[in-house]
Protein backbone atom coordinates (compact mmCIF):
# COMPACT_ATOMS: atom_id res chain seq x y z
CA UNK A 1 0.00 0.00 0.00
CA UNK A 2 0.96 3.59 -0.52
CA UNK A 3 1.78 4.16 3.11
CA UNK A 4 3.49 0.93 4.03
CA UNK A 5 6.84 2.76 4.30
CA UNK A 6 7.87 0.54 1.42
CA UNK A 7 7.45 -2.63 3.42
CA UNK A 8 10.29 -1.81 5.81
CA UNK A 9 9.22 -3.04 9.23
CA UNK A 10 12.26 -1.89 11.20
CA UNK A 11 11.59 1.75 10.48
CA UNK A 12 8.08 1.31 11.80
CA UNK A 13 9.07 0.02 15.24
CA UNK A 14 8.04 2.56 17.83
CA UNK A 15 8.91 3.14 21.42
CA UNK A 16 5.54 3.52 23.09
CA UNK A 17 4.08 3.89 26.53
CA UNK A 18 0.80 2.04 26.64
CA UNK A 19 -1.43 3.15 29.46
CA UNK A 20 -3.64 0.32 30.63
CA UNK A 21 -6.94 2.11 30.87
CA UNK A 22 -10.51 1.79 29.66
CA UNK A 23 -12.09 5.14 28.89
CA UNK A 24 -10.59 8.26 30.44
CA UNK A 25 -12.17 10.34 33.17
CA UNK A 26 -13.86 13.56 31.95
CA UNK A 27 -11.16 15.76 33.47
CA UNK A 28 -8.55 13.93 31.40
CA UNK A 29 -9.97 15.19 28.09
CA UNK A 30 -9.05 18.80 27.40
CA UNK A 31 -10.35 20.77 24.42
CA UNK A 32 -7.49 19.78 22.14
CA UNK A 33 -7.94 16.08 22.80
CA UNK A 34 -11.71 16.40 22.46
CA UNK A 35 -11.26 18.01 19.04
CA UNK A 36 -8.92 15.21 18.02
CA UNK A 37 -11.50 12.57 18.92
CA UNK A 38 -14.30 14.50 17.20
CA UNK A 39 -12.32 15.13 14.02
CA UNK A 40 -13.95 13.34 11.12
CA UNK A 41 -11.55 10.61 9.97
CA UNK A 42 -11.95 11.44 6.28
CA UNK A 43 -10.44 14.90 6.82
CA UNK A 44 -6.75 14.04 6.36
CA UNK A 45 -5.42 17.12 4.50
CA UNK A 46 -2.18 18.34 6.02
CA UNK A 47 -1.59 15.41 8.38
CA UNK A 48 2.15 14.71 8.51
CA UNK A 49 3.19 11.63 6.60
CA UNK A 50 6.32 10.19 5.06
CA UNK A 51 7.04 9.95 1.34
CA UNK A 52 5.78 6.68 -0.08
CA UNK A 53 5.63 4.82 -3.34
CA UNK A 54 2.60 5.79 -5.37
CA UNK A 55 1.04 2.57 -6.62
CA UNK A 56 -1.63 1.43 -9.02
CA UNK A 57 -3.95 -1.44 -8.29
CA UNK A 58 -5.81 -4.02 -10.26
CA UNK A 59 -9.53 -3.91 -9.47
CA UNK A 60 -11.25 -6.89 -7.87
CA UNK A 61 -14.56 -7.91 -9.39
CA UNK A 62 -16.29 -7.34 -6.03
CA UNK A 63 -14.87 -3.83 -5.93
CA UNK A 64 -16.45 -2.90 -9.25
CA UNK A 65 -19.70 -4.57 -8.19
CA UNK A 66 -19.67 -2.61 -4.95
CA UNK A 67 -19.05 0.70 -6.71
CA UNK A 68 -21.90 -0.02 -9.11
CA UNK A 69 -24.26 -1.04 -6.31
CA UNK A 70 -23.55 2.25 -4.53
CA UNK A 71 -24.17 4.26 -7.67
CA UNK A 72 -27.34 2.36 -8.54
CA UNK A 73 -28.67 2.96 -5.02
CA UNK A 74 -28.19 6.67 -5.76
CA UNK A 75 -29.75 6.37 -9.19
CA UNK A 76 -32.84 4.74 -7.69
CA UNK A 77 -33.21 7.19 -4.81
CA UNK A 78 -32.20 5.01 -1.86
CA UNK A 79 -29.49 7.49 -0.83
CA UNK A 80 -27.44 10.40 -2.09
CA UNK A 81 -23.71 10.01 -2.54
CA UNK A 82 -23.27 12.39 0.39
CA UNK A 83 -25.03 9.91 2.67
CA UNK A 84 -22.69 7.23 1.35
CA UNK A 85 -19.64 9.40 2.10
CA UNK A 86 -20.87 10.18 5.60
CA UNK A 87 -21.50 6.53 6.44
CA UNK A 88 -18.51 4.94 4.72
CA UNK A 89 -15.86 7.62 5.32
CA UNK A 90 -16.78 8.96 8.73
CA UNK A 91 -19.41 7.03 10.67
CA UNK A 92 -17.39 3.84 10.64
CA UNK A 93 -14.68 5.45 12.78
CA UNK A 94 -10.98 6.05 12.43
CA UNK A 95 -9.82 2.50 13.06
CA UNK A 96 -11.93 1.04 10.28
CA UNK A 97 -11.37 4.06 8.05
CA UNK A 98 -7.67 3.32 7.99
CA UNK A 99 -8.01 -0.43 8.50
CA UNK A 100 -10.38 -1.53 5.75
CA UNK A 101 -9.69 -1.43 2.00
CA UNK A 102 -11.16 1.49 0.07
CA UNK A 103 -14.12 -0.40 -1.36
CA UNK A 104 -14.47 -2.38 1.87
CA UNK A 105 -15.75 0.89 3.34
CA UNK A 106 -18.14 1.46 0.43
CA UNK A 107 -19.53 -2.01 1.06
CA UNK A 108 -19.86 -1.35 4.79
CA UNK A 109 -21.87 1.76 3.91
CA UNK A 110 -24.28 -0.24 1.73
CA UNK A 111 -24.95 -2.69 4.54
CA UNK A 112 -25.42 0.10 7.01
CA UNK A 113 -27.82 2.18 4.92
CA UNK A 114 -30.02 -0.77 3.97
CA UNK A 115 -30.44 -1.74 7.61
CA UNK A 116 -30.83 1.79 8.97
CA UNK A 117 -33.39 2.78 6.35
CA UNK A 118 -35.32 -0.40 7.14
CA UNK A 119 -35.01 -1.91 3.65
CA UNK A 120 -33.63 -5.09 5.20
CA UNK A 121 -33.34 -6.35 8.74
CA UNK A 122 -29.99 -7.13 10.25
CA UNK A 123 -31.21 -10.69 10.74
CA UNK A 124 -31.83 -11.05 7.00
CA UNK A 125 -28.37 -9.78 6.26
CA UNK A 126 -26.66 -12.05 8.73
CA UNK A 127 -28.50 -15.11 7.41
CA UNK A 128 -27.79 -14.22 3.80
CA UNK A 129 -24.08 -13.65 4.39
CA UNK A 130 -23.91 -17.04 6.08
CA UNK A 131 -25.79 -18.69 3.23
CA UNK A 132 -23.65 -17.11 0.50
CA UNK A 133 -20.53 -18.24 2.33
CA UNK A 134 -21.84 -21.83 2.52
CA UNK A 135 -22.83 -21.74 -1.14
CA UNK A 136 -19.28 -20.90 -2.19
CA UNK A 137 -17.44 -22.81 0.51
CA UNK A 138 -16.02 -25.43 -1.83
CA UNK A 139 -14.87 -22.85 -4.40
CA UNK A 140 -17.14 -24.27 -7.09
CA UNK A 141 -19.91 -22.60 -9.02
CA UNK A 142 -20.06 -19.04 -10.32
CA UNK A 143 -19.28 -16.40 -7.74
CA UNK A 144 -22.23 -14.15 -8.39
CA UNK A 145 -25.51 -12.93 -6.99
CA UNK A 146 -28.49 -15.22 -7.40
CA UNK A 147 -31.54 -13.28 -6.22
CA UNK A 148 -34.49 -15.58 -5.54
CA UNK A 149 -37.15 -13.06 -6.47
CA UNK A 150 -37.51 -9.58 -7.86
CA UNK A 151 -39.08 -7.17 -5.44
CA UNK A 152 -41.87 -4.68 -5.91
CA UNK A 153 -40.06 -1.51 -6.96
CA UNK A 154 -43.20 0.57 -6.41
CA UNK A 155 -43.37 -0.29 -2.72
CA UNK A 156 -39.94 1.11 -1.85
CA UNK A 157 -39.44 4.46 -0.05
CA UNK A 158 -37.18 6.66 -2.19
CA UNK A 159 -35.90 10.23 -2.04
CA UNK A 160 -37.28 13.10 -4.15
CA UNK A 161 -33.86 13.98 -5.49
CA UNK A 162 -33.54 11.05 -7.91
CA UNK A 163 -36.66 12.32 -9.73
CA UNK A 164 -36.26 16.09 -9.28
CA UNK A 165 -32.75 16.09 -10.77
CA UNK A 166 -33.62 14.18 -13.95
CA UNK A 167 -32.90 16.21 -17.07
CA UNK A 168 -31.20 18.90 -14.98
CA UNK A 169 -28.32 17.30 -13.13
CA UNK A 170 -26.98 17.99 -9.67
CA UNK A 171 -26.29 20.79 -8.55
CA UNK A 172 -28.31 22.31 -11.45
CA UNK A 173 -31.49 20.93 -9.85
CA UNK A 174 -31.01 23.47 -7.03
CA UNK A 175 -30.61 26.49 -9.35
CA UNK A 176 -32.69 29.50 -8.34
CA UNK A 177 -33.46 28.24 -4.84
CA UNK A 178 -30.91 30.11 -2.68
CA UNK A 179 -31.60 33.76 -3.43
CA UNK A 180 -28.77 36.23 -3.89
CA UNK A 181 -25.22 35.09 -3.18
CA UNK A 182 -23.71 36.90 -0.21
CA UNK A 183 -20.25 37.05 -1.79
CA UNK A 184 -18.86 37.99 -5.19
CA UNK A 185 -15.66 37.12 -7.02
CA UNK A 186 -12.79 39.05 -5.46
CA UNK A 187 -14.35 39.35 -2.01
CA UNK A 188 -12.09 38.57 0.92
CA UNK A 189 -13.64 35.99 3.21
CA UNK A 190 -12.64 33.96 6.22
CA UNK A 191 -13.63 30.40 7.06
CA UNK A 192 -15.58 30.11 10.29
CA UNK A 193 -14.18 28.06 13.14
CA UNK A 194 -17.30 26.05 13.83
CA UNK A 195 -17.11 22.86 15.87
CA UNK A 196 -16.96 19.54 14.06
CA UNK A 197 -19.86 17.26 14.90
CA UNK A 198 -20.53 14.14 12.83
CA UNK A 199 -20.00 15.47 9.30
CA UNK A 200 -18.79 18.35 7.18
CA UNK A 201 -16.89 18.92 3.96
CA UNK A 202 -15.19 22.08 5.24
CA UNK A 203 -11.72 20.85 5.97
CA UNK A 204 -10.12 21.47 9.33
CA UNK A 205 -7.00 22.90 7.72
CA UNK A 206 -9.06 25.77 6.29
CA UNK A 207 -10.75 26.81 9.52
CA UNK A 208 -10.04 30.41 10.41
CA UNK A 209 -8.13 31.04 7.18
CA UNK A 210 -8.56 34.13 5.00
CA UNK A 211 -9.06 33.72 1.27
CA UNK A 212 -10.46 35.34 -1.83
CA UNK A 213 -13.59 34.23 -3.68
CA UNK A 214 -12.44 32.91 -7.08
CA UNK A 215 -15.81 31.67 -8.32
CA UNK A 216 -19.45 31.80 -7.27
CA UNK A 217 -20.11 28.12 -7.93
CA UNK A 218 -23.69 26.92 -7.61
CA UNK A 219 -26.56 26.45 -5.21
CA UNK A 220 -26.99 23.16 -3.37
CA UNK A 221 -28.02 21.64 -0.11
CA UNK A 222 -25.11 21.84 2.31
CA UNK A 223 -23.23 18.57 2.94
CA UNK A 224 -24.29 18.70 6.59
CA UNK A 225 -27.91 18.35 5.39
CA UNK A 226 -27.46 16.20 2.31
CA UNK A 227 -25.45 13.65 4.29
CA UNK A 228 -28.45 13.09 6.57
CA UNK A 229 -31.12 12.93 3.87
CA UNK A 230 -32.58 16.32 4.83
CA UNK A 231 -34.30 17.20 1.57
CA UNK A 232 -36.56 19.50 3.56
CA UNK A 233 -33.71 21.97 4.19
CA UNK A 234 -32.89 25.14 2.24
CA UNK A 235 -30.12 25.17 -0.32
CA UNK A 236 -27.30 27.70 -0.20
CA UNK A 237 -24.54 29.19 -2.38
CA UNK A 238 -21.14 27.59 -2.73
CA UNK A 239 -17.91 29.40 -3.56
CA UNK A 240 -14.48 28.40 -4.78
CA UNK A 241 -12.14 30.24 -2.45
CA UNK A 242 -8.45 30.77 -3.11
CA UNK A 243 -6.01 30.71 -0.19
CA UNK A 244 -2.31 31.48 -0.03
CA UNK A 245 -0.43 28.39 1.09
CA UNK A 246 1.63 30.57 3.40
CA UNK A 247 -1.62 31.57 5.16
CA UNK A 248 -2.69 27.94 5.65
CA UNK A 249 0.53 26.37 6.86
CA UNK A 250 2.97 27.66 9.40
CA UNK A 251 6.45 27.75 7.90
CA UNK A 252 5.23 26.75 4.45
CA UNK A 253 8.33 25.65 2.59
CA UNK A 254 7.12 26.15 -0.99
CA UNK A 255 7.05 29.49 -2.80
CA UNK A 256 5.36 32.61 -1.50
CA UNK A 257 2.83 32.74 -4.34
CA UNK A 258 1.67 29.09 -4.11
CA UNK A 259 -2.09 28.78 -3.59
CA UNK A 260 -4.86 26.32 -2.81
CA UNK A 261 -8.52 26.40 -3.76
CA UNK A 262 -11.49 24.68 -2.17
CA UNK A 263 -15.26 24.88 -2.59
CA UNK A 264 -17.11 26.00 0.52
CA UNK A 265 -20.75 26.55 1.38
CA UNK A 266 -21.96 29.98 2.44
CA UNK A 267 -22.68 29.04 6.06
CA UNK A 268 -18.95 28.48 6.61
CA UNK A 269 -17.86 31.89 5.28
CA UNK A 270 -17.83 35.39 6.76
CA UNK A 271 -16.57 38.66 5.30
CA UNK A 272 -12.94 38.93 6.35
CA UNK A 273 -12.32 41.64 8.91
CA UNK B 1 9.36 -5.69 0.66
CA UNK B 2 7.57 -8.94 1.31
CA UNK B 3 3.95 -8.00 0.93
CA UNK B 4 4.05 -5.67 -2.03
CA UNK B 5 4.10 -6.70 -5.63
CA UNK B 6 7.00 -4.85 -7.21
CA UNK B 7 6.71 -5.74 -10.86
CA UNK B 8 2.99 -6.19 -11.33
CA UNK B 9 3.39 -9.85 -12.22
CA UNK B 10 0.96 -10.96 -9.56
CA UNK B 11 3.67 -12.79 -7.65
CA UNK B 12 4.32 -11.55 -4.18
CA UNK B 13 1.10 -11.23 -2.26
CA UNK B 14 -0.32 -14.50 -3.51
CA UNK B 15 2.60 -16.77 -4.03
CA UNK B 16 1.49 -19.85 -5.93
CA UNK B 17 3.88 -22.75 -5.96
CA UNK B 18 4.71 -23.87 -9.46
CA UNK B 19 1.83 -23.84 -11.89
CA UNK B 20 -0.67 -25.83 -9.85
CA UNK B 21 -4.07 -24.12 -9.95
CA UNK B 22 -5.00 -22.72 -6.57
CA UNK B 23 -8.61 -22.22 -5.61
CA UNK B 24 -8.68 -18.93 -3.74
CA UNK B 25 -11.05 -18.96 -0.83
CA UNK B 26 -13.98 -16.65 -1.23
CA UNK B 27 -13.30 -13.44 0.72
CA UNK B 28 -15.47 -11.73 3.30
CA UNK B 29 -15.87 -8.80 0.94
CA UNK B 30 -17.05 -10.99 -1.92
CA UNK B 31 -19.58 -12.71 0.31
CA UNK B 32 -20.95 -9.47 1.73
CA UNK B 33 -21.14 -7.86 -1.71
CA UNK B 34 -23.15 -10.75 -3.13
CA UNK B 35 -25.45 -10.93 -0.11
CA UNK B 36 -26.24 -7.22 -0.28
CA UNK B 37 -26.83 -7.22 -4.02
CA UNK B 38 -29.17 -10.20 -3.76
CA UNK B 39 -31.17 -8.58 -0.95
CA UNK B 40 -31.35 -5.21 -2.72
CA UNK B 41 -32.74 -6.84 -5.85
CA UNK B 42 -35.17 -9.03 -3.89
CA UNK B 43 -36.47 -5.97 -2.02
CA UNK B 44 -36.99 -4.03 -5.26
CA UNK B 45 -34.42 -1.32 -4.45
CA UNK B 46 -33.00 -1.77 -7.92
CA UNK B 47 -33.06 -4.44 -10.61
CA UNK B 48 -30.34 -6.75 -11.86
CA UNK B 49 -30.72 -4.93 -15.17
CA UNK B 50 -30.01 -1.56 -13.50
CA UNK B 51 -26.80 -3.03 -12.12
CA UNK B 52 -25.78 -4.46 -15.48
CA UNK B 53 -26.51 -1.22 -17.33
CA UNK B 54 -24.54 0.87 -14.87
CA UNK B 55 -21.63 -1.58 -15.03
CA UNK B 56 -21.58 -1.17 -18.81
CA UNK B 57 -21.49 2.60 -18.36
CA UNK B 58 -18.51 2.35 -16.02
CA UNK B 59 -16.63 -0.09 -18.22
CA UNK B 60 -16.61 2.24 -21.22
CA UNK B 61 -15.09 5.16 -19.28
CA UNK B 62 -11.42 5.87 -19.96
CA UNK B 63 -8.89 8.69 -19.60
CA UNK B 64 -8.61 8.90 -23.41
CA UNK B 65 -11.66 11.18 -23.38
CA UNK B 66 -9.79 13.72 -21.28
CA UNK B 67 -6.75 13.50 -23.55
CA UNK B 68 -8.86 14.21 -26.64
CA UNK B 69 -10.57 17.06 -24.80
CA UNK B 70 -7.24 18.77 -24.10
CA UNK B 71 -5.84 18.15 -27.59
CA UNK B 72 -8.91 19.73 -29.10
CA UNK B 73 -8.71 22.73 -26.76
CA UNK B 74 -5.09 23.24 -27.86
CA UNK B 75 -6.06 23.24 -31.53
CA UNK B 76 -9.45 24.92 -31.60
CA UNK B 77 -9.71 28.35 -29.87
CA UNK B 78 -13.52 28.32 -30.00
CA UNK B 79 -13.63 24.93 -28.30
CA UNK B 80 -11.12 26.10 -25.70
CA UNK B 81 -13.26 29.15 -24.94
CA UNK B 82 -16.32 26.95 -24.53
CA UNK B 83 -14.35 24.45 -22.41
CA UNK B 84 -13.21 27.18 -20.01
CA UNK B 85 -16.62 28.81 -19.92
CA UNK B 86 -18.85 25.72 -19.73
CA UNK B 87 -16.91 22.47 -19.56
CA UNK B 88 -20.13 20.43 -19.36
CA UNK B 89 -21.27 21.86 -22.72
CA UNK B 90 -17.81 21.28 -24.20
CA UNK B 91 -17.93 17.67 -22.98
CA UNK B 92 -21.29 17.21 -24.66
CA UNK B 93 -19.81 18.49 -27.91
CA UNK B 94 -17.25 15.69 -27.62
CA UNK B 95 -19.93 13.08 -27.08
CA UNK B 96 -19.64 12.90 -23.30
CA UNK B 97 -22.94 13.66 -21.60
CA UNK B 98 -22.46 14.26 -17.88
CA UNK B 99 -26.18 13.52 -17.36
CA UNK B 100 -25.56 9.89 -18.31
CA UNK B 101 -26.43 7.23 -17.40
CA UNK B 102 -29.21 8.21 -14.96
CA UNK B 103 -30.60 11.36 -16.58
CA UNK B 104 -29.14 13.40 -13.69
CA UNK B 105 -25.51 12.32 -13.93
CA UNK B 106 -23.65 9.71 -11.97
CA UNK B 107 -24.65 9.98 -8.30
CA UNK B 108 -21.07 10.41 -7.09
CA UNK B 109 -19.63 12.69 -9.78
CA UNK B 110 -22.44 15.26 -10.05
CA UNK B 111 -22.67 17.46 -13.14
CA UNK B 112 -20.42 20.43 -12.36
CA UNK B 113 -17.13 20.27 -14.26
CA UNK B 114 -14.39 22.86 -14.42
CA UNK B 115 -11.24 22.97 -16.51
CA UNK B 116 -8.17 24.40 -14.75
CA UNK B 117 -6.02 26.23 -17.29
CA UNK B 118 -2.29 26.12 -16.67
CA UNK B 119 -0.16 29.02 -17.88
CA UNK B 120 3.62 29.45 -18.03
CA UNK B 121 3.34 30.81 -14.45
CA UNK B 122 0.53 28.73 -12.88
CA UNK B 123 0.44 24.94 -12.47
CA UNK B 124 -2.65 23.17 -11.15
CA UNK B 125 -2.83 19.82 -9.38
CA UNK B 126 -5.98 18.04 -8.19
CA UNK B 127 -6.77 16.17 -5.00
CA UNK B 128 -9.79 15.36 -2.88
CA UNK B 129 -8.60 15.45 0.71
CA UNK B 130 -11.95 14.15 2.02
CA UNK B 131 -12.48 11.11 -0.19
CA UNK B 132 -11.46 10.60 -3.80
CA UNK B 133 -13.62 12.94 -5.93
CA UNK B 134 -12.42 12.65 -9.51
CA UNK B 135 -13.95 13.46 -12.92
CA UNK B 136 -14.92 9.86 -13.77
CA UNK B 137 -17.10 10.74 -16.79
CA UNK B 138 -13.98 12.27 -18.35
CA UNK B 139 -11.14 10.18 -16.91
CA UNK B 140 -12.66 6.89 -15.78
CA UNK B 141 -11.85 5.40 -12.39
CA UNK B 142 -9.20 7.12 -10.28
CA UNK B 143 -5.83 5.45 -9.74
CA UNK B 144 -5.22 3.82 -6.37
CA UNK B 145 -2.53 6.31 -5.29
CA UNK B 146 -4.93 9.21 -5.84
CA UNK B 147 -7.26 7.70 -3.24
CA UNK B 148 -4.63 7.08 -0.57
CA UNK B 149 -4.47 9.11 2.63
CA UNK B 150 -0.79 9.63 1.88
CA UNK B 151 -1.36 11.62 -1.31
CA UNK B 152 -4.36 13.42 0.21
CA UNK B 153 -2.50 14.34 3.40
CA UNK B 154 0.62 15.68 1.78
CA UNK B 155 -0.24 17.30 -1.57
CA UNK B 156 -2.15 20.16 0.09
CA UNK B 157 0.75 21.00 2.42
CA UNK B 158 3.93 19.93 0.65
CA UNK B 159 2.86 20.09 -3.01
CA UNK B 160 6.30 20.73 -4.45
CA UNK B 161 7.81 17.79 -2.59
CA UNK B 162 5.00 15.45 -3.65
CA UNK B 163 5.18 16.59 -7.27
CA UNK B 164 8.93 15.96 -7.15
CA UNK B 165 8.19 12.37 -6.09
CA UNK B 166 6.21 12.09 -9.33
CA UNK B 167 9.26 13.42 -11.17
CA UNK B 168 7.81 16.88 -11.65
CA UNK B 169 10.14 19.70 -10.56
CA UNK B 170 8.60 23.14 -10.92
CA UNK B 171 10.65 26.36 -10.96
CA UNK B 172 10.07 28.98 -8.30
CA UNK B 173 8.42 31.43 -10.68
CA UNK B 174 5.60 28.94 -11.32
CA UNK B 175 2.76 29.25 -8.80
CA UNK B 176 1.55 25.84 -7.66
CA UNK B 177 -2.23 25.92 -7.26
CA UNK B 178 -3.68 22.88 -5.50
CA UNK B 179 -7.37 22.30 -6.18
CA UNK B 180 -8.99 20.46 -3.30
CA UNK B 181 -12.03 18.96 -4.98
CA UNK B 182 -14.02 18.81 -1.75
CA UNK B 183 -17.56 19.60 -2.97
CA UNK B 184 -19.63 19.02 -6.13
CA UNK B 185 -17.30 20.46 -8.77
CA UNK B 186 -15.04 18.04 -10.58
CA UNK B 187 -11.80 19.32 -12.10
CA UNK B 188 -9.35 18.49 -14.85
CA UNK B 189 -6.11 20.25 -15.72
CA UNK B 190 -5.60 21.89 -19.12
CA UNK B 191 -1.80 21.82 -19.37
CA UNK B 192 0.26 24.23 -21.46
CA UNK B 193 0.89 22.81 -24.91
CA UNK B 194 4.57 21.90 -24.94
CA UNK B 195 7.15 23.13 -27.42
CA UNK B 196 8.07 20.68 -30.13
CA UNK B 197 4.46 19.87 -31.04
CA UNK B 198 4.01 22.44 -33.80
CA UNK B 199 1.92 21.15 -36.66
CA UNK B 200 0.79 18.03 -34.76
CA UNK B 201 -2.64 16.52 -35.35
CA UNK B 202 -5.27 16.16 -32.63
CA UNK B 203 -4.48 12.43 -32.40
CA UNK B 204 -0.74 13.07 -32.00
CA UNK B 205 -1.37 15.68 -29.32
CA UNK B 206 -3.86 13.49 -27.45
CA UNK B 207 -1.22 10.75 -27.17
CA UNK B 208 1.05 12.86 -24.97
CA UNK B 209 -1.76 14.02 -22.66
CA UNK B 210 -1.56 11.18 -20.15
CA UNK B 211 -3.85 10.67 -17.17
CA UNK B 212 -1.15 12.04 -14.87
CA UNK B 213 -1.05 15.27 -16.92
CA UNK B 214 -4.81 15.67 -16.47
CA UNK B 215 -4.48 15.31 -12.68
CA UNK B 216 -1.51 17.65 -12.68
CA UNK B 217 1.26 15.37 -11.40
CA UNK B 218 3.04 15.37 -14.78
CA UNK B 219 3.50 17.68 -17.76
CA UNK B 220 2.96 16.59 -21.36
CA UNK B 221 6.20 16.01 -23.24
CA UNK B 222 6.80 14.99 -26.86
CA UNK B 223 7.75 11.32 -26.88
CA UNK B 224 6.03 10.46 -23.57
CA UNK B 225 2.75 8.73 -24.38
CA UNK B 226 2.04 6.74 -21.26
CA UNK B 227 1.64 7.41 -17.57
CA UNK B 228 4.78 6.65 -15.56
CA UNK B 229 5.12 2.98 -14.74
CA UNK B 230 4.30 2.23 -11.12
CA UNK B 231 4.05 -0.91 -9.03
CA UNK B 232 0.67 -2.57 -9.55
CA UNK B 233 -0.96 -4.44 -6.70
CA UNK B 234 -2.63 -7.47 -8.28
CA UNK B 235 -6.21 -8.55 -7.67
CA UNK B 236 -7.18 -12.06 -6.52
CA UNK B 237 -10.18 -12.11 -8.87
CA UNK B 238 -9.73 -9.13 -11.18
CA UNK B 239 -12.53 -7.51 -13.14
CA UNK B 240 -13.01 -9.57 -16.28
CA UNK B 241 -10.72 -8.21 -18.96
CA UNK B 242 -8.88 -5.91 -16.56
Amino acid sequence: MGNSVMGDLSSQLRVALHRVQDWPYPDQIDHGLYQAYMKTPHDVGGEPDAPALFEDKEEEQWELNTFVTCEVLGWRGIWTSEERRRIGNVDLGRTNYLGLPYYGRWLWAVARVLVEKRHITLGELIERVSEVRDRHADGSGPLDAAPRTTGDVEAVARNRHHLDAVGKGDPQCFAGTAGTPAFAVGDTVSVRELPTIFYTRTQEYLRGARGTVAKVSYESLAPEDEAFDREDQESEWFYIVRFRMADLWEAYTGCANDTLQAEISERWLRPAI
Amino acid sequence: MADTDRDGSGHGTHEHAGTAPVVEEVTDFEVLEIALRELAIEKGLFTADDHRRYTEHVEQLEPAAGSRFVARAWLDPDFKRLALDDAIAASREMGIDWLHPTGFGTPSDFTAFELLEDTPTVHHVIVCTLCSCYPRPMLGMSPEWYRTPNYRRRIVRWPRQVLAEFGLYLPEDVEVRVEDSNSKHRFMVLPVRPDGTEGWSEEQLAEIVTRDCLIGVALPRPGVTSTASRPVHPAIRPVHGD
